[in-house]
């Protein structure tokens, strides 16, 4: 999957940008396929090792242990099949986490990329100070996730939060509320900080596509009477396409994984009413010790993040060049 | 075609490089142990009782490497919300410490990874452990965990919040606890009557507390019951608690650290405590005016929840057990463990430490509860499972879930195991 993320930048970077199969496929059959692969192996082999080695041997690993009975202290007693995914399936709360999870994902995704876009148009008018906002936007970006979870976590306390407190004051509500300690307001809190701390990324890469939209198209539209919010929709957004569509997809990535924010926020609510994929992962590895159960719901996991990173690919297309 | 067959050498290229990077990488874990020949490393795991506990065991060991020079012990220092993780990490890749601090064990004793206690401390060590805490100690028979410290609750009470509801005397009984708490509330400016944490952090604390208190319990070493009609009567009084309003908001997401803070702020009438939080009041604020009570029960018997932590030996390749030996015997020694026990605030396991400490007054209550102490059914091999389940469960009865509902729920992942 990083392999054919990370391919794109290279082909379009080369000076003449034709795609490499053509030529390849002539020499190949040339017979001289064999001194090719070595001639490469020095520029590829790192990157191999990496994805081989941070990649896929972990998630060999996870398989395997999904596959394994191991005891609560951690040792291996051998193999099982796939009893591990039959004790996931019969766990009845899994399909809200699953609905939840879902829930999680469109909508920190999607308010994400619709609040970039604003700031992102905003950010590409010059106007004094432009320099100072769009400092303040990384902001979210340098900060540590975790540190940024806890502002706002201890910001809705129910004895000291100062959120809490000002709510109270301008008379929202009459007294501190639980907003931690209920899964959809939790839930809720965490859907907010995770778009916050997605913005940054996505902001600036759809900025960076802003700036690559010609100058003359714009004038042309112009010329032509176009008005704004024809220009807009009409020329800006489709040359955005592929900033976008890069933005959409790692952002489901990292969503769909995020574990820090749904821990800080929901990890006191007992139940299961405020959980995801990712937070139902860690409750089986740190509350109740089943490091085979986790495995298979990280096995679980990881299919669907492939699935849905594949429909995705095949949908939009984000590798296409405009 | 062609292509996928260049793919496939690329692939096994590199899947042998990573075979041969990774299996370096996992081979290191055991060979720590021996090595060096001039001497043994004992590698000793520890949870974080306060921020001295580091300090502490530095001591410990820096006293000890002194009088036995061939030995080294390797101290690690871990949270107790990380040190499960820890352990289950370093047995699966067979790196377990020799020595570790923890609760329960008999998930280790069962799959064979521990020495027998006997086998690594003296017969006088041995014998020095209060009797009350070896039957807590042992599984089938076999003491497998040495009882390092002990603890035991009581309702701490904040009597000036008590004497402003116009209550008279601390709650011996739950309708009595019921009346005084629902009292304090009503005071109100965020005052609660009784702090009652059913979050996950130490849930199955509170939920002891109540479930024993009605003359229930969680079982023993053979069947854990949590589905019985006295656990449910606990837990529709804990129900009558919360929708009387007798308790904090949210009680089934509060978890007690957090919680003991507040009481220590002056705004909650009762809790139930532990040794450490006289401390903590002396500290935090020592203004404030509290008594340390009995906890009250369903019919006024007393009670209490007794916690023993224990030290226990890993056998890993079995060559270290004479210097495990060398290091328990000289830790029990009443010169290294009274002090240890004292700076940490807790109960002393061993009877010279018990006549060492008897006359601390601050601990008096405590050190006389704890031999009628009810402790956790921790030898049964699915008390994890019981604890965890608690831990993500029970808070569910301050929300509104039926009382029978949570109990089957607890039962079921209990027995599941």
């Amino acid at each position: 999957m990083t392999q054919t993320i990370h391919e794109p930048p290279t082909q379009t970077g080369t000076a003449t940008g034709r795609p490499r199969s053509g030529p390849a496929r002539q020499r190949a059959a040339a017979g001289t396929r064999l001194s090719d692969l070595i001639s490469a192996l020095p520029w590829i082999g790192p990157a191999l090792v990496l994805i081989f080695g941070v990649v896929l041997f972990p998630a060999v690993v996870m398989f395997y242990n999904s596959t394994r009975d191991i005891s609560l202290s951690g040792l291996d007693k051998g193999p099982v099949g796939f009893a591990n995914y039959a004790t996931l399936l019969e766990f009845t709360p899994l399909g809200g986490i699953m609905l939840r999870t879902l829930i999680w994902v469109v909508a920190v995704v999607a308010l994400t990329v619709l609040i970039s876009l604003v700031l992102a148009q905003f950010l590409n008018k010059s106007f004094p100070g432009r320099q100072i906002v769009r400092l303040a936007v990384i902001i979210p970006w340098a900060a540590s996730v975790v540190m940024t979870t806890l502002v706002v976590y201890y910001g809705l306390e129910g004895y000291i939060g100062i959120i809490n407190k000002f709510l109270v004051d301008i008379q929202l509500i009459d007294g501190p509320y639980g907003w931690t300690k209920n899964p959809v307001s939790a839930f809720s809190w965490s859907i907010g900080i995770a778009v916050f701390v997605s913005l940054p990324f996505t902001t600036y890469t759809i900025l960076a596509g802003l700036q690559s939209v010609p100058g003359d198209i714009l004038e042309a539209a112009k010329m032509d009477g176009a008005g704004r919010i024809r220009t807009y929709f009409g020329i800006v957004l489709p040359q955005l396409r592929g900033a976008l569509s890069v933005a959409v997809l790692i952002n489901i990535i990292n969503v769909f994984n995020s574990l820090p924010i749904l821990k800080i926020m929901t990890g006191s609510i007992p139940g299961y009413d405020a959980d995801t994929v990712m937070t139902m992962i860690f409750k089986y590895i740190q509350n109740e010790h089943k490091i085979d159960v986790a495995s298979a719901l990280s096995v679980v996991a990881f299919l669907i993040v492939i699935v849905i990173v594949a429909i995705y690919v095949k949908v939009v297309k984000p590798m296409k060049e405009v | 075609m062609k292509k996928s067959l260049r793919l496939g050498g690329i692939v096994v290229t590199a899947t042998l490089a990573t075979m041969s990077l990774a299996s370096c990488g996992f081979g290191g874990g055991n060979a720590s142990g021996g090595s060096g020949g001039s001497g043994t490393t004992v590698n000793l795991l520890v949870p974080s009782y306060s921020d001295n506990t580091q300090a502490l065991w530095e001591g410990v060991i820096s006293d000890f490497e002194v009088a036995n020079s061939d030995i080294t012990v390797n101290l690690e220092v871990q949270s107790w919300d990380n040190l499960t993780d820890v352990i289950t990490t370093k047995v699966q890749g067979n790196a377990a410490p020799d020595i570790m601090n923890g609760g329960p064990f008999a998930g280790f004793a069962a799959d064979d990874l521990l020495y027998p206690i006997d086998e690594v401390v003296s017969a006088d060590t041995l014998a020095d452990f209060q009797s009350s805490f070896v039957e807590n100690a042992s599984v089938d028979g076999v003491q497998f965990g040495a009882p390092l410290l002990a603890s035991a609750r009581a309702l701490f009470v904040n009597e000036d919040l008590l004497a402003q509801a116009g209550v008279t005397a601390v709650p011996t009984t739950w309708s009595e606890l019921l009346d005084a708490a629902t009292k304090i509330s009503a005071i109100g400016g965020g005052v609660a009557g009784y702090g009652l944490p059913l979050g996950s952090e130490e849930a199955q604390a509170e939920s002891a507390v109540w479930f024993y208190g009605a003359g229930g319990g969680f079982g023993d070493a053979s069947a854990i019951t949590i589905d019985t009609p006295e656990n449910l009567e606990a837990a529709k009084f804990i129900q009558t608690m919360v929708d009387a309003g007798a308790t904090q908001a949210d009680a089934g997401a509060t978890d007690r650290s957090p919680l003991m803070d507040v009481f220590v702020q002056g705004k909650i009438g009762m809790i139930i405590g532990l040794p450490p939080t006289v401390g903590q009041i002396a500290e935090g604020n020592a203004a404030l005016n509290y008594s340390v009570n009995p906890i009250p029960t369903v019919d006024g018997k007393a009670f209490t929840l007794g916690v023993a932590d224990h030290l226990m030996a890993f056998k890993n390749d079995g060559s270290k057990q004479e210097a495990i030996t060398k290091f328990l015997d000289f830790f029990y020694a009443a010169d290294q463990y009274v002090p240890w026990v004292t700076a940490e605030n807790f109960l002393p396991t061993t009877q010279s430490g018990s006549d060492a400490m008897g006359d601390t007054p601050a601990l008096a209550p405590f050190i006389e509860a704890l031999p009628g102490a009810q402790f956790y059914p921790s030898t049964n091999p699915n008390w994890s499972a019981t604890d965890a389940a608690f831990k993500s469960l029970i808070g569910q009865l301050a929300q509104g879930k039926d009382a029978q509902t949570v109990l089957t729920e607890i039962q079921a992942k209990s027995d599941e195991g």
